[in-house]
């Protein structure tokens, strides 16, 4: 059996075609591995790396840039992870950026997610060690769920207590829990409740209805007051003549009390007359004399009454009253 | 005692690879019809494996909520393990039995003899050739079936879960690793080898009669078959020691 050309053709191309899809496959691999493009290194330090592995993702803002070159212990508690980083994502990642050790998913591989940093800072080189932040682990979770877990069991046990004696009817609790009367007198507070907040729904829905009507009618006082603005500038004008009226009677009282000052204080006729004691003194003694004369003038027209010269007037003046007296009986 | 035979006839081969004259017309002749004829058969071997592996595995992964993880899982276990495995052992059930039945029907009716008596080595154009061929064809073979395995898979989760070509190719070579690619090659290279060098053998050494050939053909399958497992079985050993995998 010879070889014919179509066989040969046939072959090469079997060949060429398996060749490209290994090379176009090892391409592909090596592309996600950052091998043929040009890399920088940065390194960031981490307590835990958390089972991270060579060859590992790198992200920035969830962007894979990168992969882990190296993961060396460097003393008992830090280890140095090496990244390899593309060099195109170098202009945005700042020296302030955040290394820390994530998931891929709730079970997927490790990754290293770089965050970017608060404010600004300077662009990162090749060689750079940026901070880290390590996450709680699996462990640390493990740990507080067993704390947890151990203050829900006292929680429970102390729930039983709890549950054990309101069931025996004891405390508060189980009285509002097994009262049966309580309970209906709640009903009853509850409806009474009800029944009050409707009316006082009510109420105040009837109040806002009367408020709306004073706004509103210019009739009464207050939607005059509201609404009126000729009323308004009338009362503005009393307002402002009011004022000028107190001011007027601020200075009448002052007056006054000036005047009272004066009166107190002053030399005039009020003052001697309210102050003087001397002037009551001879006022009194005066008085005094007059109804000493009077009395003395009494006897004096006594006397005269039963002079001879002038008793026959005196005695005139009687008859004539008896006169008067007898018209008047008769 | 057939180990014994089969190490001396393997160091032969060696021997005899490195020297002149190459049968090279012979050896592309071996190359098509050990390659190209078989291309067909492990296309479709490998589109059903990969279409048949993703729906088997889908219902799983969904109960997990884990689809998504498809992609990754069948490119890891079709590149790293059943691509080479599978291609192996079709090409041990086609070429292994060819080569057998080939080479022992030679022996039988005389033909290696009166090449022997006219000059011409047979061992050099008949073995080297046909082991030289299933060597370097049997890895090419093993890159068309990972290829169409995994074009069926995406074929199967683009019809059950709208996931586009870019992104089915984009998660698969996400999770491959040249520790998975470079070990399955290589083995490929060695499974190449030891279908050759086993078919070769059965033929070469043929018992005579009829009877013979059906019996080197028969025990070249098998006995290729059972090999193909130690190697790969020696595979993930060496694997693992070189990729941490």
């Amino acid at each position: 059996m010879k070889n014919t050309n179509s066989q040969k053709i046939r072959l090469g191309l079997f060949v060429i075609i398996g060749t490209t899809l290994f090379v176009l496959a090892v391409y592909l691999i090596g592309q996600k591995q950052n091998m043929f493009q040009n890399t920088f290194t940065i390194s960031a330090y981490f307590q835990n790396v958390n089972g991270l592995q060579k060859g590992n993702n790198v992200r920035y803002s969830g962007i894979n840039i990168g992969t882990v070159k190296n993961i060396v212990m460097t003393n008992d508690s830090t280890i140095k992870v090496d990244m390899n980083i593309e060099e195109g994502i170098i202009a945005h990642i700042k020296k302030n950026a955040i290394a820390t050790i994530g998931s891929d998913g709730l079970v997927g591989n490790m990754i290293v997610n770089i965050v970017p940093g608060k404010g600004t800072d300077e662009v990162i080189a090749d060689g750079d060690i940026i901070a880290s932040y390590s996450k709680i682990g699996a462990d640390d979770i493990l740990s507080t769920l067993s704390v947890s877990s151990e203050n829900a069991a006292i929680l429970t046990s102390d729930l039983i207590k709890i549950t054990d004696a309101m069931i025996k009817g004891k405390g508060t609790l189980a009285v509002l829990l097994n009262d049966t009367i309580m309970a209906k007198e709640l009903r009853q507070s509850v409806t009474n409740l009800k029944v009050a907040s409707r009316d006082a729904s009510n109420t105040i829905s009837e109040i806002n209805q009367i408020i709306t009507s004073l706004k509103t009618n210019d009739n009464t006082v207050l939607g005059m007051l509201l609404n009126d603005s000729v009323s308004g500038q009338n009362l503005k004008v009393i307002v402002s003549n009011l004022e000028a009226s107190s001011k007027q009677i601020q200075n009448v009282i002052a007056n006054i009390d000036t005047t009272i000052v004066d009166f107190n204080s002053g030399d005039g006729a009020y003052n001697y007359i309210v102050n003087d004691t001397t002037l009551v003194n001879s006022l009194q003694s005066t008085l005094k004399n007059i109804n000493e004369g009077t009395d003395k003038f009494n006897q004096n027209m006594e006397a005269l009454k039963h002079n001879f010269l002038i008793r026959g007037y005196f005695r005139k003046l009687e008859k004539q009253k008896e006169k008067e007296e007898r018209k008047k009986q008769q | 005692m057939e180990i014994g035979e089969l190490t001396y006839f393997t160091i032969r081969f060696f021997k005899e690879v490195f020297r002149r004259p190459y049968e090279f017309k012979e050896f592309l002749r071996q190359c098509y019809s050990i390659g190209n004829r078989s291309l067909l058969l492990v296309g479709i071997t490998g589109f059903i494996i990969g279409l048949v592996l993703t729906l088997q595995t889908r219902p799983t992964l969904m109960e997990f909520g884990a689809v998504s993880w498809m992609p990754s899982m069948v490119g890891i276990s079709i590149v790293r393990e059943i691509g080479p495995m599978i291609t192996a052992l079709v090409c041990a059930g086609k070429i292994g039995s060819g080569i057998g039945a080939e080479l022992g029907s030679m022996r039988v009716t005389e033909q290696i003899d009166a090449m022997e008596v006219s000059g011409t080595n047979p061992f050099k154009y008949l073995v080297v050739t046909r082991v030289m061929a299933t060597t370097l064809m049997i890895p090419l073979l093993v890159i068309f079936g990972d290829a169409i395995a995994l074009y069926g898979s995406y074929l199967v989760e683009h019809l059950k879960g709208d996931v586009s070509f870019a992104l089915y190719f984009n998660q698969v070579f996400d999770s491959l690793e040249f520790g998975d690619i470079v070990p399955a090659t290589v083995k490929s290279f060695f499974f190449g080898l030891a279908i050759g060098l086993v078919g070769c053998f059965k033929g070469y050494y043929c018992k005579k009669g009829t009877a013979g050939v059906g019996i080197a053909a028969n025990s070249a399958v098998v006995f290729t078959s059972l090999l193909l497992f130690i190697i790969d079985f020696i595979a993930v050993f060496v694997a693992d020691i070189f990729y941490d995998l």
